[in-house]
């Protein structure tokens, strides 16, 4: 084996990596050509040693990553070497790689709701592998599985064990995923963006349960992440991946603070970092004046959905707030606190049970037909998927121009210049307007949103999570562009995001919600800087941020606030586990 | 490291090129519309164009041979005159060297041509079955459409029939109604549409459930535009693939449909005639007149095979998932 | 999950009435029902219209009508149907008895068959995805889609019935056919396994040698003439068939579902050896349902104290040997019989009827008797279906395929086949339930053309002779007894689904 001398490194030589890729290089045959997904990539990872291979969607990390188990479709084209100890994975008999797949290597994928078999219970899927690789059989399999599932802080484990997989949430089916990936005792795990489908404070608990995990077991992890903040969180060392190769390599520190390589840097500043507030991205909103008027104003508002067979789910419970001319609300809140339901209730796209909706000072919610029509010509929306949210048999021109051809606004001429006027506001060249949808890149398809939300100079706008679909650089690009535009029209918004950093960046106020109800509300300095609210505190304080020493600051000061809180910090809990 | 990240620098361009999102699709490479991208995959599916190639033959051949209506066609005997016998009423029809002769299809036992007798059954039934795709696929769309968008009551009636078509087999319900129609082809393709459409509004039903969830037609609903419009404009469009490919399947399901019931004697009836009922009129001829059996049997199995496969050719074309493949 | 299929079957009933309303009200619309006797030159034409008049209830209104028919049907819930007259007075309840009884053992039979194989196929066809075998199977599937039910059944008719009928006289088969037919079997079976080429020729080698070492065999003693398994076959058999069932539900390392079946094996094999003198020499329908009781009874049990914390799954699997291993033994009991059959029917299979009329003769030659009659309409019928099943579990497997918890299976070092039997099988059926009660209804179709062609006195043929006569009470006779059939196989097709799906449990 060719030994590297990572002598910049403090703790891992690379002298015994369990996973290297040596020389990989994929490609992939697709209906138009080859696809080359991975150029020649050298990477390894030791015992005991997180390495974060971070990249944009399309850099072709997770086809690294998945290279290790073998499991690329058969389209895939594969040289190089990807090595688990001494076994090269891409030349091994089927028989010889199941083997190692799950005993040696175990991969902890990114979508834990349908990671699991729906028709199995959890505890047999965790004797699966057990028994495959013979680390244990029967009652004696069936006991290790309720241990580790007890080792991943689940509790009840006996119970949960017995129960299907849609019994469990999210978070704590991601854990189940984590304890199956620990049943065979891996030498190496690899973490497919593990935490990119949880809310935050679930995310830092997986993170600390993964920390403490290959602390305990001195496992190997690979993190396949775009996160900035939960590599520096998580990372020892960093590989930065773009179109196929790595660009940039080195310890934690020195990659996220002093960033050598161009992309490195540029995917850095782009992003958004909690506490940094407004001008992040080269452009400031401006100052709200106080005396602006009401352009939303939310009463008491309450919806509910109805279930068949049971009381109805209150979604939206006695929510009140406001937004003013020119000012954008930020409404936070992790999955299930109802603030995408109260974005979609304004629209009008679900009754509201009852409260008061003003908009420009009219009654929203009393108004039909053709007067609830006028006004919604005043309010412009943008939602998250930019894949889902254009008429994929539209052109763009059309897209943009619905909304006109809707209300009857100018004759085809104009719109047509109308078009094309926005289409320059939103930085989008002139030949877009003949394209289709699935011919643009996720930034571009959501420009174009934004250019249709703008099309009738809407009073009020709606932005459901508009960036979080998006790449991180691409992220930021469209906010800059956002702002600017915000300033340029003066519109009001409401915007909603899970993203604190996001909202910190633009946000005049700020609106936390959790479980229907608002929990704090207030300016954004005031909420994001000095929280009042113990759910807002415990929401900012899992919030990672791109920076290895102040997020360990960050960690620390967040297990000494759960503490504080009475809560437990999650860790490994291995005591359970000495029986093998 | 062994490797100096300056010597990997190299091999990638400078800074300007890392915006990435202008750069992963590139704007002048040849792009295709949806359509295109749908014509495209259907060409290259070879049973489908087999199937096509030869159920326009088999249409021409029809239509052309014994003419339609008033207009004559270029073979010279028809369907109802008696002509002496040839052959023994054996076929004359021979492929090499080829040559139709007298009765290329033999004759009938009082001696009508049976090529003509065929041709006219062809006609008959391939019409009917697509009058019955046309009024099935238009009752279906709308009920579909609406069941699905709207909900509430036509979805339940939408439902309660589909329950009742599963306790009242198609087929019977539609005996019963072409005992009704009484012989006529109008009446029966006219009927026989009206039991077939609910197994495609079921389909457009699903279909427009979920696009009413996605994304583009709430953008739509949020700005006011009014329901007829949304399903017309963003819905239907994006529905196309489904309710193309049924299309397609329940003109072959009517065609079996037409034939089984001109075979239980409930759908066309002599002296008209159809490919049902000449299969029927000489099921006990197999032993001794064998051709009088399988010809007709075998138009409506070519007929119905290529029509399903163009079905399928269809819908892989449609089928987003294949260009995973 | 009880109140869901309450509330489902109290829709089904509701359709079901309003169906018969509508069915009454168009088929008494359909046509003239006196229209022959009206063009009849019978000198009592006057009176034989007013008896059908009174037959029949032409002078009441329609309502009037199918509030007696309804009246009449409804008392079935207690117990004593009444199902009105035909237009010549004859009883219809009784006419009912015998065609519902011979139509239901075909639909239902076929619909066994059909969902078996083709769930079969289209799981193998998944997996050799692209296949010569998938696409071969593709297109077979297509042709059946595509063939006109009636055209094929008289072709079936003309050509299986009497082909076979000619050739089981001397059962002789010359060496060429031998070769063929096991080159060809042995060709279908190498290309649904698949692998690499030498795989695929050492599995062709092997099968070829297999089958026509078999039927040499057979050939050599005539075994088609008077076949048997017999006992010791029969274990060979039931205990691959319990291995097969613990790889395909748990694998071999679950020693709680492991020992549950094994136990069945056993206990159901020895119970057998006891029982088939008995059953040869003395049999009865009573006697073979209690030993089906019996082995249901047993395999419950077998799984319920073997279970542990799989007991569900151990319970299922022993049920499962125990059906399949009663239908093998049913079809010992009777080929052990068929030489004996041979002498009283000389050509076996019949191409006209249910039964053999008038045939008086012992339970095994009547069950013979039987079952070559069902042979070539549950042919017909299981081929038409099996394409759609076929076709259905394919698409379902595939989708399946492609989910993410058959990644994190493979992630686990699972093998291939276990992946395919614990993880994708099950899910992949769970659509499969929604199209059961669709099928039944084409199934239905199906029949009514079937019997026509083998001149069935069934349900079909009680429909269509009604429905030609424009005579309702045959037509909402077999409309109460299919759509009933249809209401039962929807609601064994609901509990189906949520045994199937955990997620509907509520």
């Amino acid at each position: 084996m060719t030994t590297e001398t990572e002598s910049t490194l403090p703790r891992f030589t690379g002298e015994n990596p369990v996973l290297k890729f040596e020389d990989l290089d994929v490609k992939f045959k697709t209906e138009f050509g080859h696809v080359h997904a991975v150029k020649g990539l050298t990477l390894s990872v030791e015992p005991g040693e997180v390495m974060a291979l971070v990249g944009e969607s399309g850099s072709g990390k997770s086809v690294t990553a998945t290279t290790a188990l073998g499991l690329l479709p058969k389209t895939a084209r594969i040289e190089g070497e990807t090595r688990v100890k001494d076994h090269v994975i891409n030349k091994m008999p089927a028989r010889e790689l199941r083997k190692i797949r799950g005993d040696r290597v175990a991969m902890v994928f990114q979508e834990p709701m349908t990671a699991l078999n729906p028709v199995i219970r959890i505890g047999e899927q965790l004797i699966e592998s057990m028994e495959v690789h013979g680390v244990a059989y029967g009652r004696q399999a069936w006991d290790r599985a309720v241990d580790l599932l007890k080792a991943v802080g689940i509790p009840g484990a006996e119970r949960r064990a017995k129960q299907f997989p849609h019994e469990l949430s999210g978070g704590m089916r991601q854990r189940v995923v984590i304890a199956m990936a620990l049943a065979c005792d891996p030498e190496v795990i690899i973490a497919d963006e593990p935490t990119t489908a949880l809310d935050v404070t679930v995310q830092a608990e997986i993170l600390d349960l993964l920390r403490s995990l290959k602390d305990k077991l001195n496992t190997g992890i690979l993190l396949i992440t775009h996160n900035m903040g939960v590599v520096a969180d998580m990372a020892d060392n960093v590989a930065v991946m773009f179109k196929g190769n790595i660009v940039e390599r080195g310890p934690v520190d020195q990659v996220l603070l002093h960033p050598q390589h161009a992309y490195t840097k540029r995917l850095l500043s782009a992003v958004p970092h909690l506490g940094d507030g407004h001008g992040q991205f080269g452009v400031a909103p401006n100052p709200v004046e106080e005396t602006a008027e009401m352009a939303l104003d939310v009463n008491n508002l309450i919806v509910e959905y109805q279930r068949a067979g049971k009381k109805p789910f209150r979604a939206v419970d006695d929510v009140s707030f406001d937004v003013r001319r020119g000012e954008i609300v930020g409404l936070v809140g992790e999955s299930g606190s109802g603030k995408s339901t109260i974005g979609r209730a304004l629209l009008g796209l679900i009754p509201s049970k009852s409260g008061e909706v003003r908009v420009l000072g009219e009654d929203l919610l009393s108004m039909k037909g053709t007067e609830m029509r006028k006004l919604r010509k005043r309010i412009g929306v943008i939602f998250q998927d930019p894949a889902a949210s254009l008429n994929p048999r539209f052109p763009v021109g059309d897209v943009i121009a619905e909304p006109m051809s809707v209300h009857k606004v100018g004759n085809a001429k104009e719109r047509e210049k109308r078009v094309h006027e926005l289409l320059e506001a939103v930085q989008l060249p002139r030949s877009a307007y003949n394209r289709y949808p699935h011919e643009l890149s996720g930034g571009q398809r959501q420009r174009v949103s934004i250019a249709r939300a703008l099309s009738l100079r809407p009073d009020l706008l709606i932005a459901d999570e508009p960036t979080s679909a998006l790449d991180v650089s691409v992220q930021a690009s469209v906010l800059e562009m956002f702002t600017t535009l915000q300033k340029e029209f003066g519109f009001a918004c409401l915007f909603i995001s899970h993203d604190l950093a996001v909202i910190d960046s633009l946000a005049h106020r700020v609106v936390v919600m959790q479980f229907g109800k608002i929990v704090e509300a207030g300016t954004r300095e005031d909420v994001l800087l000095n929280p009042q609210e113990e759910y807002t505190k415990r929401l900012l304080a899992a919030a990672p941020v791109p920076n290895p020493i102040e997020q360990k600051q960050r960690r620390e000061a967040r297990h000494a606030l759960l503490r504080e809180l009475g809560d437990t910090v999650v860790e490994l809990d291995t005591r359970e586990l000495d029986q093998r | 490291m062994s490797q100096d990240p300056n010597n990997t620098l190299q091999n990638v361009e400078p800074e300007e090129t890392f915006s990435i999102e202008d750069d992963v699709q590139g704007t002048n490479t040849k792009s295709y519309s949806q359509g295109q991208l749908v014509r495209r995959r259907f060409f290259r599916h070879k049973g489908a164009m087999i199937s096509l190639v030869f159920l326009a033959f088999i249409i021409l051949l029809a239509f052309t041979s014994i003419g339609v209506g008033p207009l004559p066609g270029w073979w010279d005997k028809n369907h109802l005159d008696t002509y002496t016998l040839v052959n023994a009423a054996k076929p004359t029809f021979q492929l090499w060297p080829f040559s139709l002769g007298e009765h290329p299809f033999g004759q009938n036992t009082i001696g009508k041509d049976y090529f003509a007798l065929v041709m006219k059954g062809t006609q008959q039934s391939l019409f009917i079955a697509f009058m019955v795709g046309l009024l099935a696929t238009f009752i279906g769309t709308t009920i579909g459409a609406i069941a699905g968008f709207y909900r509430g009551i036509a979805e339940s009636f939408l439902m309660r029939m589909t329950d009742l078509f599963i306790i009242i087999p198609t087929l019977v319900l539609a005996a019963v109604l072409g005992r009704m129609a009484g012989g006529s082809i109008f009446f029966l393709a006219l009927v026989l549409g009206l039991v077939s459409w609910t197994g495609l509004a079921r389909l457009v039903r699903g279909e427009v459930l979920s696009l009413r969830e996605r994304e583009f037609v709430a953008a739509a609903r949020a700005v006011g535009t009014p329901a007829p419009r949304i399903i017309v404009r963003h819905i239907l469009p994006n529905a196309l693939g489904t309710i193309v490919v049924n299309a397609t399947l329940l003109i072959s399901a009517a065609i079996l449909l037409e034939t089984s019931l001109s075979f239980l004697g409930f759908g066309v009836r002599p002296p008209d005639t159809s490919l049902g009922l000449l299969v029927s009129e000489f099921q006990n001829a197999l032993s001794t007149r064998p051709w009088l059996f399988w010809i007709p049997g075998m138009f409506i199995l070519a007929i119905a095979l290529c029509v399903n496969f163009i079905g399928d050719g269809l819908r892989d074309a449609f089928d987003p998932r294949q260009q995973m493949d | 999950m009880i109140k869901y299929i309450a509330k489902r079957l109290g829709i089904s009933l509701l359709v079901l009435w309003l169906g018969s309303l509508l069915l009454f009200v168009l088929t008494i619309n359909s046509g003239d029902p006196l229209e022959d006797l009206r063009e009849s030159n019978a000198p009592n034409r006057d009176n034989l219209i007013n008896q059908r008049i009174a037959y029949m209830g032409l002078d009441k209104p329609w309502y009037e009508r199918y509030w007696d028919w309804f009246t009449g049907a409804a008392k079935c819930v207690i117990g004593q149907c009444d199902l009105g007259t035909d237009r010549s007075g004859r009883d219809v309840g009784a006419l009912v008895v015998n065609a519902a009884g011979s139509t239901l053992r075909l639909v239902i039979l076929a619909t066994l068959f059909a969902i078996v194989i083709g769930i079969t196929l289209g799981i193998v066809t998944a997996i050799r995805q692209y296949s010569g075998f998938d696409y071969a199977v593709t297109f077979m599937a297509f042709v059946f889609f595509s063939l006109p039910v009636f055209w094929f059944a008289v072709l079936l008719k003309h050509y299986a019935a009497i082909e076979f009928n000619n050739w089981i006289v001397d059962a002789v088969m010359s060496p060429l056919t031998i070769v063929i037919v096991a080159a060809a079997l042995a060709f279908i079976l190498m290309a649904a396994i698949g692998g690499k080429l030498k795989r695929r020729l050492i599995s062709f080698g092997v099968a070829f040698v297999v089958f026509a070492a078999a039927m040499f065999y057979f050939d050599a003693v005539t075994w088609f003439r008077r076949p048997s398994i017999g006992l010791p076959i029969f274990a060979i058999v039931a205990i691959a068939l319990a291995a097969l069932i613990i790889v395909m539900s748990s694998g071999f390392s679950n020693k709680n579902v492991r020992n549950a079946v094994g136990t069945t094996a056993i206990v159901g094999i020895i119970g057998y050896a006891i029982m088939r003198g008995n059953l040869m020499s003395q049999p009865a329908t009573f006697k073979l349902a209690l030993c089906l009781i019996a082995a249901v009874v047993i395999a419950v049990a077998s799984g319920y104290l073997w279970g542990g914390f799989s007991r569900k799954q151990a319970i299922g699997s022993s049920v499962v040997w125990a059906l399949i291993a009663s239908v093998v033994a049913l079809i010992d009991l009777a080929l052990s019989n068929w030489a004996g059959y041979l002498k009283e029917n000389a050509r076996p299979i019949p191409t006209i009827g249910s039964e053999t009329p008038n045939y008086s003769s012992t339970y095994w030659n009547h069950f013979i008797d039987g079952a070559t009659h069902l042979i070539l309409p549950t042919i017909v019928l299981t081929l038409i279906s099996v394409a759609g099943y076929t076709r259905y579990t394919r698409a379902s497997m595939l989708d399946v395929l492609n989910q993410d918890y058959i990644r994190t299976a493979r992630s686990k070092g699972i093998s291939e086949r276990k992946v395919i039997t614990r993880h994708a099988f099950r899910n992949s059926l769970i659509p499969l339930t929604t199209i059961i009660a669709f099928d039944f209804a084409a199934l239905i179709s199906g029949a009514v053309l079937t019997e026509t062609v083998f001149g069935w006195q069934g349900m079909g043929n009680m429909f269509k002779v009604g429905l030609a006569e424009v005579d309702p009470a045959p037509v909402m006779a077999f409309f109460l007894v299919t759509g009933t059939a249809a209401v039962v196989m929807n609601m064994l097709a609901d509990i189906a689904y949520a045994f199937l799906d955990p997620r509907i449990a509520r």
